[in-house]
């Protein structure tokens, strides 16, 4: 996944809210990442880094958080945990057609932010 | 410092892209599919020969690449309804740059849409463009384990194609394991064997699109 235009599109959400809250600085991001997206903490964290630089969000924590994989059989209907996006075999019946249900996105959860400078 | 809940979605933005294109071709009533492979599979070659194959089904192309117009020149033969991308230095189409394809497009007269993906294995599967159908090529040059190494690409397709099936036993060939691990990740999906050059196999690849036309 390209944790890049992921930090980017994030810095973009972030910069709004705070210009919508008149926010001067933001002190925490809590971002969820499905585990289906398969993000690389460390790249996100860099690319983060690196997108805050002369904003509002410069210095703030990223927390990371995953959401784990499921998916639904569409074959037979049993819902089941799912550790990557490619292991989509059914444990009820075997097939591997299955529409996935959660883990599959990147959310911004929640900022904390300071609105004195 | 205050603490307000966001729950909004990071992926959104070229999703809702995505959206409006696929609602745009809804509209038009134009069936869109997605191309994705590595270089060189055969994706150009097929749409040389699928075109004028499904007449009168009437086809568009958008083609996307990094450089040159030269898949767009190879498909003017075929149709006149292409436009090509180039993305500079972007490993894989947007919803943003297919909508603006969209535009350069008559809509109204097409009833098949194909999107030719740029040329790589892993980031197009990632990027929805608003298509209504994802299809994904392997060739027989690439080697049979590659289904098992790029499994994104090929786990969320609706129709897989191996293609320049004519060097099967050139190149001592394992169709069985590409069958074997496709079996593990996506069993929904048929598997065309063909070559787009020879033309050996085609007829079911037609097949199934005019299936989706009707």
């Amino acid at each position: 996944m390209h944790e890049l235009s992921i930090a980017e599109e994030l810095g973009r959400q972030i910069e709004r809210l705070a210009c919508e809250h008149n926010a001067k600085r933001v002190g925490v991001v809590e971002v969820e990442t499905g585990a289906l997206k398969l993000v690389e903490q460390e790249a996100l964290r860099e690319a983060f880094s690196a997108v805050g630089e002369g904003t509002v969000f410069e210095d703030a924590r990223l927390e990371i958080r995953d959401t784990p994989g499921r998916a639904r059989c569409r074959a037979c209907g049993c819902e089941y945990g799912i550790a990557s996006p490619h292991e989509l075999l059914c444990p009820e019946c075997g097939l591997a057609d299955a529409e996935i249900t959660q883990g599959n996105d990147i959310v911004l959860a929640s900022l904390e932010m300071d609105a004195a400078e | 410092m205050k603490k307000i809940r966001v729950v909004e979605s990071v992926l959104k933005a070229n999703d809702a892209n995505a959206d409006a294109n696929r609602a745009r071709l809804d509209e038009a009533g134009v069936v869109c599919l997605n191309l994705m492979s590595a270089p060189g599979s055969g994706k150009t070659t097929l749409l040389q020969k699928t075109i004028p194959a499904l007449a009168p089904v009437a086809c568009g192309v958008l083609v996307g690449d990094l450089q040159t117009t030269r898949d767009a020149e190879r498909l003017s033969e075929a149709t006149s309804d292409v436009v090509q991308i180039n993305t500079g230095r972007g490993c894989h189409l947007s919803a943003a740059q297919v909508s603006n394809g969209l535009d350069e497009l008559d809509l109204a007269k097409l009833d098949l849409l194909f999107i030719e993906n740029v040329g790589n294995m892993v980031c197009p599967a990632s990027f929805d463009l608003g298509e209504h159908f994802r299809v994904a090529l392997l060739s027989v040059p690439e080697g049979a384990d590659k289904v098992a190494k790029y499994p994104t690409l090929y786990s969320n397709a609706n129709a897989i194609l191996l293609t320049k099936t004519d060097l099967v036993d050139i190149l001592g060939f394992d169709t069985d394991l590409v069958k074997s691990d496709l079996a593990r990740i996506n069993t929904a999906a048929p598997l065309i064997e063909c070559s787009p050059q020879t033309g050996e196999g085609l007829d079911s690849w037609h097949d199934w699109l005019r299936g989706l036309c009707s």
